[in-house]
């Protein structure tokens, strides 16, 4: 007799299953909104390959041309060429980024008189080698530099951050 | 620096720094037998003026290039290109272009003249080797204009 599922029961076990069934159905996508922050991708899965072999790489910076492929730019697509600085201190591998932190150009390595060190035409701005800006030459602070990682011995380079190495 | 509001008002804020104004002179021939060399020369410069705002960004303002067609009288253009770019408030004025014909125009500001080179059959890093040689011969004269005050 406790076996059999009376009528009364049935009805109540079939209302629940559809209600919760409904009521999940409101509910995943709220929850599914709600995290959705949390789980947004970071930029740093973004790497991007350039042709730079880890191991060719030195103490000295050298320019590392690269093409970010299908940048969606407001109304077309198009490749975007990028630059960066490239140099090994120790096994780790720093890249900079070439843009002038005073109004933009593009740096160059002992693009002047000045040996060891960064150089931007435009202004005179100077840079030390881990991209710290000289005082007194017009740029208000260091280089940006890019996430880096090595794959397969090539260089990828990610999205630019705040210089760490200052 | 483009001509767009977002770097003329970088522009507006930094006037001592930014001290040059780029035109790019752009020759449009409009004759059937002519026109894909004129499509060409008008890629060249249009790229190379990209590549060269990327270089000097701080420094420099380009203009969006003054196209003319090819029977324009350039001297008539010069004069008043060179009237209305007084009323700026640049110090040095360069004319960027692949057209011959501006080396016998008297115009205020210098003339930069290069010879176009053809980019449509070359890949993307031959681009870029030709683009930074280009760029430094261009750069002497922009050098020199600016070393002279």
């Amino acid at each position: 007799m406790s076996n059999k599922v009376s009528r009364r029961t049935f009805l109540s076990y079939t209302l629940m299953g559809t209600g919760g069934f409904m009521a999940s159905a409101m509910l995943m996508p709220m929850i599914r909104f709600a995290i959705d922050p949390v789980l947004a991708n970071t930029g740093g899965s973004d790497m991007i390959p350039t042709p730079q072999k880890a191991a060719d790489l030195t103490e000295t910076p050298i320019r590392v041309d690269y093409t970010i492929k299908d940048r969606q730019d407001a109304w077309y697509t198009s490749d975007e060429s990028n630059t960066a600085w490239v140099y090994k201190e120790g096994d780790k591998v720093i890249a900079l980024s070439p843009v002038c932190k005073h109004l933009g150009c593009t740096v160059n390595w002992e693009g002047d008189v000045y040996k060891n060190e960064f150089f931007c035409p435009c202004h005179a701005g100077r840079y030390k080698k881990n991209g710290d800006n000289i005082p007194g030459s017009p740029p208000l602070g260091p280089l940006d530099e890019y996430e880096v990682e090595v794959i397969d011995g090539f260089v990828y380079l990610g999205g630019t951050i705040p210089n760490t190495l200052v | 620096m483009n001509w767009v509001p977002k770097d003329v008002d970088t522009y507006i804020n930094q006037k001592d720094y930014i001290d040059t104004i780029v035109v790019p002179l752009l020759s449009i021939d409009t004759r059937p037998e002519t026109m894909k060399n004129s499509a060409s020369s008008s890629e060249f410069l249009m790229n190379l003026s990209m590549f060269i705002e990327k270089q000097f960004k701080g420094r420099m303002m380009f203009m969006p290039p003054v196209s003319y067609t090819q029977s324009t009288d350039l001297q008539q253009l010069a004069d008043t290109l060179s009237e209305d770019l007084k009323k700026s408030s640049f110090a040095h004025t360069f004319y960027l272009t692949t057209d011959a014909k501006w080396t016998s125009v008297t115009v205020e500001g210098k003339v930069v003249w290069l010879p176009s080179i053809p980019l449509e059959t070359m890949d993307d890093h031959l681009r870029q080797t030709i683009m930074e040689d280009q760029l430094r011969q261009v750069l002497t004269h922009f050098m020199e204009k600016w070393n002279v005050q």
